[in-house]
Parts: C-alpha cells; structure tokens; sequence
C-alpha cells in the first residue's frame, strides 16, 4: 500500500482530529490513501467511526504504535 | 490473562461504562445524602487558594452557601474529586498509556485556559456543572437539571460555530507520503506504576477507615470508581453535546442518556426506600445563563470539568490549563455572586422546583424516561441523517457516499 499523504494531528485533541481528518479527505483526489497519526484516546474511537459513517473506507486496520494510533483511509 | 487484556487494554462501552456510574451515584447517594459532582469542590480549592494568599473570605455568600469548611482532605467532595483523578490515572498507567501530549499548536493553551474560565464559571452560577446540574441532577428529579440541558445544548452549538472558524482552528501537519515511524516494542514499566498508585490509595483508604471517616472512605472508593469509569469508558459529555453540530456522532450522546435512565430508576429507588430528600437545586434565571456558559466553554475548552481530569491524567498538557481556567472561573463567580450582584439580579427571584414534590414520584419518574427516551430518538435520528458540513442536506452533496 502506498501512502499518498501524512495527516499528524499528534497532540490535538477532540473535535479537532475528526474535523481535521474530514477536511484533508474532502480536498484528496478520490482513491488516494491518507494515513492519519493520532495520540488522543478519544480519537482512537471516533475518527474510524466518522470516516467510516461519511462514505469513506479504511484501507486498512488501525494500527497501535505505541501510544500513538495509525489510521490509514481511502479519500 | 484474556479478561485482564480485555478490562486494560482496551476501552469499554462508554454504554456500560455510564450506565454503572449511573447506579453507582445513586448508591453514593444512598450512603452519604450528596450527589458526585465536581465543580463544587474546584470552588471550594479556589477559596482555600484565596485564603493561602491572606484573603478573607469569610463573609463571601458563595462559600457559605457551598459550605466552604476544612480542607480538601477533609471534605467528602474532595475526595470524589482526587478519587477521579487517582482512579482515572491508575487505569492510564495499567494500559501503559501515559504520554506527556503537548498541542502542537500553541494557541490550543489559551483556548484551553478561556473556555476553562467561561465553563467554571457558568456551572457555578448554574450550581453545579454537568454532573450535578445534568447527569446526577435529571435523576434527583431536580427541575433546574432540565433547564441546564437545554441551554448546554444551545452554548455548545455556538461554540462548535466558533472552533470551526479558520483563526481558532489553525491548520494541522499534512505532509506528502508517509511520514509515520513506527515504534519498537518495549517492555512497559507503568503497570508497575499504576500497581503502587493502587496500592498506596489503598492504603489511604484503610486509613480513612480505620481512624473513624467513613464517608471520606466512602467518598474515595467511589471517587476512584467514577475515575475508573470515566476514563475506561472515555466518557466525554462535551462530546454529547458538541459531536451532534459537528458531525452528527451520538454515541456519547446516547450513552449518556441511557446512563441518566438507570440512574432515575436507581435514584428514586433509594429516595423512597431510604425516605431522602432529593438533592433540589435553584431553578432561575441563573441556571439558564449558566448553562448557556457553561455549553460554551466546554467547547472551547474542549472538556468539561468531568473530561477534563482524566484526561490531564492521560499526560494531555492542554487540560492543566483547562482545570486552572475552571477553578479560576468558579472563583470569579463566587466573588462576583454578592459582591457583584449576581444572586440579586439572577438567582433571587427563582426557586428550587422538584417533579417528585409537584406530581408524585410515580409520575416524575415517568415524565423523565419520557423525556429522555424521546432525546434518544432524535439522537438516533440525527446520527444517521447529519453529515459534517451539510447538516440534514440531502443529495449529491459527497461525492464520495457509496
């Protein structure tokens, strides 16, 4: 899998990672892959959870990386 | 090995998670005649900072009223509130996620420490934040609760209109291709930590115990419950509220109203079987004010009071500035309460109202599941059909809907 861009909103907290998140995929050309990085628990649940509910897919399973969590998301 | 992977390394059902803090507070309830909150006690820790700096605030009406007495050791509300963030930090260090959180963006800090003030200050003048004036408040049938409700959810919806505005938000770190590193396995030390933080409040409550205070006991077993719960569940009741004008997500939304149901139940359970009164708090036009303030600050803010402290635990910088705004801004209402006429102007004229005392327990209880069941459905009905950016709008407004 190739990863297009890079979305690192380490350090921010809600709402922002899904407003954030939301934004990037609407401006991404269709079919590209965005990886967001995360360290907010909160955002653990509800970024998945909105990209999902807004017509996009995950390319992949959330992946944990330490305390960090790695998103990886279909525009 | 499974269960104990299962209970702390991962997050529960905030559905679950709520709806045992909701039984839990009637018990508390049922054992010491006082409802959790939180914001009381910040009030209290402001005076007592008042008075280390030599100011005299014996004859501040608000710190009579909020029976401002000892320190916060020797207060049950106290230990509610060091219990929540001991129980909430023992649950961060067992799943080994302390990490010290520092916003990128630094504008984030002020944001943090103005909505923390606005918030502090608007549950205070509504007497109570959304513990006791929300989540433990709609269950003591304690009509001000519902008033307060309402006008979180109007002062959250002006507020998400403001985080969403391009000099509040910023801009976050999107870069070409990838840029993540991926981290070594270590063997983690804080569950050892967290091991030694269980063992030493133990030994605090033994103590507790065993020299005669049992409510503070009491107060710090359930403090530590609610902690536990709140941070497992990661219960947020800013997102109840702010997550609905975003993106439409009512999860928390949900959660928390399921939560409020049990709770009524178990409230009314030990009012009658225990003969209590309930907890009734001024209804006036204070309380709408203030939760119109409080709405807007937990949205600046990004956390309430009750997020707030688990999250600090969590090693997230942003919401020491958060808890600081909050004690300062309880403060400033208890002086601005006589000293600036605001129980005149605001709180005067009101009363406390209670539905079990207007229509009977039978009837209070069934209005209240009424009311929340129909709040459920309409959060039902929003999370399905609200979509960030184009509210209700149907039709070709995504190009990427499948």
């Amino acid at each position: 899998m190739s990863i297009d861009f890079t979305l690192d909103i380490r350090g921010e907290s809600c709402p922002y990672p899904v407003i954030y998140t939301l934004e990037t995929l609407k401006d991404m050309e269709k079919g590209k892959i965005l990886q967001v990085i995360t360290d907010c628990p909160s955002s653990f649940r509800n970024v998945p959870e909105e990209v999902v509910k807004h017509g996009y897919q995950m390319a992949q399973e959330p992946m944990k990386n330490g305390r960090e969590y790695l998103f990886y998301i279909i525009a | 090995m499974k269960v104990i992977n299962k209970i702390f390394n991962h997050y529960w059902s905030p559905y679950i998670a709520i709806g045992i803090a909701g039984i839990l507070s009637a018990l508390y309830f049922g054992i010491t005649k006082t409802v959790w909150a939180v914001t009381g006690e910040f009030t209290r820790l402001g005076g007592n900072i008042l008075q280390l700096f030599g100011v005299d605030i014996s004859d501040w009406a608000y710190f009579q009223l909020i029976h401002m007495q000892g320190t916060t050791f020797s207060r049950t509300d106290g230990w509610i509130v060091w219990g929540m963030f001991i129980g909430a930090l023992m649950m961060v260090l067992f799943s080994n996620s302390f990490k010290i959180r520092i916003p990128k963006q630094k504008r984030r800090l002020i944001q943090g420490l103005i909505g923390g003030i606005i918030a502090g200050f608007g549950a205070r003048l509504a007497l109570g934040c959304n513990l006791a004036a929300f989540f433990t408040g709609v269950p003591q049938f304690s009509l001000h609760s519902w008033i307060f409700m309402v006008a979180t959810g109007i002062g959250t919806f002006i507020g998400t209109k403001i985080v969403q505005l391009k000099w509040w938000k910023g801009k976050p770190v999107l870069l070409k291709g990838n840029t993540a590193e991926i981290l070594k396995k270590k063997h983690p030390i804080q569950p050892y930590i967290g091991g030694l933080v269980a063992i030493l409040y133990i030994g605090i409550i033994v103590y507790l115990f065993s020299t005669g205070k049992t409510m503070l006991g009491v107060a710090a077993i359930f403090g530590a419950a609610f902690g536990i719960l709140i941070e497992r569940g990661q219960i947020c009741f800013t997102s109840a509220f702010r997550d609905l004008w975003i993106s439409g997500r009512a999860t928390m939304t949900k959660a928390i109203l399921l939560g409020m149901a049990i709770s009524s139940v178990a409230t009314l359970i030990v009012i009658i079987a225990y003969g209590l009164e309930p907890v009734t708090k001024i209804a006036a036009p204070s309380t709408f004010i203030g939760g119109l303030l409080f709405g807007l600050g937990i949205v600046l803010a990004s956390g309430c009071e009750t997020g707030m402290m688990y999250r600090l635990m969590e090693g997230q910088v942003h919401y020491l500035m958060v808890f600081i705004g909050n004690v300062f801004g309880a403060t400033l209402l208890s002086y601005a309460w006589d000293h600036l006429g605001v129980y005149n102007y605001l709180v005067k004229n009101g009363k406390p109202i209670n539905l079990i005392t207007v229509m009977g327990p039978a009837s209070a209880l069934i209005i209240t599941l009424i009311l929340l069941a129909l709040c459920f459905i309409i959060a039902v009905y929003w999370q399905k059909n609200y979509r960030f950016e184009v509210g209700f709008k149907k039709g070709d407004h995504n190009k990427h809907v499948h």
